[in-house]
């Protein structure tokens, strides 16, 4: 099923090569990380990056990702290039199509699956190249270098005027859980939103722990004038939640992604 | 070692704006985020208030520490005093519990806020509350 | 240090420049209260987008001031509370009931304000 789902978004990306491309150099110019580097070779590189990630969502192998992985590693071990570039651009990559996948998206059933079955690739392919850096590099990465890349593997999307999204994928631990909620905040101050979604559609499991974290975040985002819209809880992690004695009733939520955004525009509109 | 420790004696309610000023300069060296500084800033705020409203005199020294076993290094806040000492510490660390008035969150709230917490108190003598943050 | 109280339309808005200690805070608290008294304000924002740190002391006195001011008529809105503050205060206090209104900036917390006072004036419950 994903399958096919992977082959769909990989026709969705060839369409729109050149809009996304052209938004995706931008962030990441925006980002300061092209600062040195001539507008030709970012276009040789970004297309040539652009293109493997497009065919792996099309034939699901990640061969081309293997050996792209391997060669940058060790020219930017050789070059002192910083991780965060190279990995901050593949998720800033992802960034842009999951804002993409909203907009085309937001009103089909299938939106929480394509934007999992997105992330779930580039995901993959970000943990391959990381894993080239570290066979590449047997020196200790920087503190600060891995604060960053875990700053920049925290999908903080805007998809409207005041409005973020945090779609939530994967095994979550407590550490991770906390960059998140402090990353969060900060987005919200950065970009004055006033309503969050946080979707936990693509999270099996939450521990006690997290929950809290979450719960935190929620209590935090109101002190700083932002209500927060929880979606997707799944009934184990429900559970969770009553055991650790949260007030449920103090919490928004919605069972899907998608009404969780029509009432999250319905409360912009107050 | 002077740069990696710092005492500030505590008599006024000025004194816990220097000790905060200090104690979030020294976080803020040993590579502390945003928000790890401000926790411990507003730990230390609370633990030199409660010498202030309740002794009206003491000390506090804070300064760099590091965890062989963990490899780890962290900051370390000692707060002393010579007042009436604390009669049930498992009171006073409820929160909410408060003699002088404010949200009670004072020792509690240390508490919540650092990743260890250590209290020594004699009925008559003085408090000592020891409390400590590590780098993540 | 004297803090400016400036009155917007019927509002009060009061922001705070820098660190204070408690006798300033708690002066702060006094000036407030008479100026809402004196000028008949319905509502008061407090900007503490300067302060890095809020700890419980001042916690308590901000929520002493909105519900002062709530009986004398003004309705309070605090604004520009810091991510890192607002996540220690929520450390702290995990426990008690932040009774305060907040908003991300002054025009959101003006906002609130009218959109608050508009309701009370149809007889509406908070």
């Amino acid at each position: 099923m994903s399958m096919d789902l992977n082959k769909e978004l990989s026709l969705l990306f060839e369409d729109y090569a050149e809009q996304l491309k052209e938004q995706w150099i931008s962030e990441m110019k925006k980002l300061g990380f092209l600062e040195q580097v001539s507008d030709d070779e970012i276009e040789k590189q970004f297309t040539n990056l652009y293109n493997i990630a497009v065919s792996t969502f099309k034939t699901g192998k990640y061969d081309d990702v293997e050996e792209y992985a391997r060669n940058i590693a060790q020219k930017a071990v050789l070059q002192h290039m910083a991780v965060d570039q190279i990995i901050g651009g593949m998720l800033k990559l992802r960034d842009v199509y999951q804002c993409f996948i909203f907009e085309k998206f937001k009103d089909d059933e299938r939106l929480c699956n394509l934007i999992s079955a997105c992330a779930t690739v580039i995901n993959k392919i970000v943990s391959i190249k990381a894993l080239a850096f570290v066979e590449e590099s047997e020196k200790e990465i920087l503190q600060q270098q891995k604060e960053a890349m875990l700053a920049l593997s925290i999908p903080v999307l805007q998809i409207r005027d005041e409005m973020l999204i945090l779609p939530l994928i994967g095994i979550i631990d407590s550490a991770r859980s906390q960059q998140i909620v402090e990353e969060l905040l900060n987005k919200i101050a950065e970009y004055q939103a006033s309503i969050i979604i946080i979707d936990l559609t693509g999270v099996p499991i939450i521990d006690s722990l997290v929950a809290n974290h979450i719960i935190k975040t929620v209590q935090a985002a109101k002190m700083l004038g932002a209500e927060t819209i929880i979606t997707g809880i799944s009934p184990p992690n429900a559970q969770t939640l009553v055991n650790i004695g949260v007030d449920i009733s103090t919490l928004i939520t919605k069972n899907n992604l998608r009404t969780g955004l029509r009432l999250a525009d319905e409360m912009l509109q107050k | 070692m002077s740069e990696t420790e710092k005492r500030i004696s505590i008599k006024s309610s000025a004194d816990i704006i220097t000790a905060r000023g200090v104690g979030r300069e020294m976080a803020k060296q040993l590579g502390f985020n945003i928000v790890d500084q401000t926790k411990i800033t507003t730990a230390i705020s609370e633990l030199t208030r409660n010498i202030v409203s309740y002794t009206g005199k003491g000390r506090v020294i804070i300064k760099k520490i590091h965890s062989d076993i963990g490899k780890k290094d962290g900051m370390e806040i000692i707060c002393t005093d010579k007042g009436p000492g604390i009669e049930s510490i498992e009171l006073v660390l409820k929160a909410g519990y408060s003699t002088s008035g404010s949200l009670g969150l004072g020792l509690s709230g240390a508490k919540m806020l650092m990743d260890d917490f250590n209290i020594k108190s004699k009925p008559g003598k003085g408090t000592r509350v020891t409390i400590k943050k590590w780098l993540r | 240090m004297d803090i400016p109280i400036l009155k917007i339309e019927n509002f009060l808005v009061v922001t705070i420049q820098a660190e204070m200690s408690d006798d300033e805070i708690l002066k702060l608290q006094e000036d407030i209260l008479s100026r809402i008294k004196e000028v008949s304000a319905s509502g008061l924002i407090i900007d503490i987008t300067a302060l890095d740190v809020v700890d419980s002391f001042m916690g308590r006195t901000l929520s002493n001031i909105a519900n002062t001011a709530d009986l004398l008529g003004a309705k309070t809105v605090v604004v520009g509370i810091r991510p890192a503050v607002a996540l220690t205060l929520v450390e702290l206090g995990i426990r008690i009931k932040w009774n305060l209104n907040t908003a991300l900036n002054l025009e959101k917390g003006i906002d609130m304000l009218k959109r608050r006072i508009e309701r009370q004036g149809a007889g509406g419950a908070f």
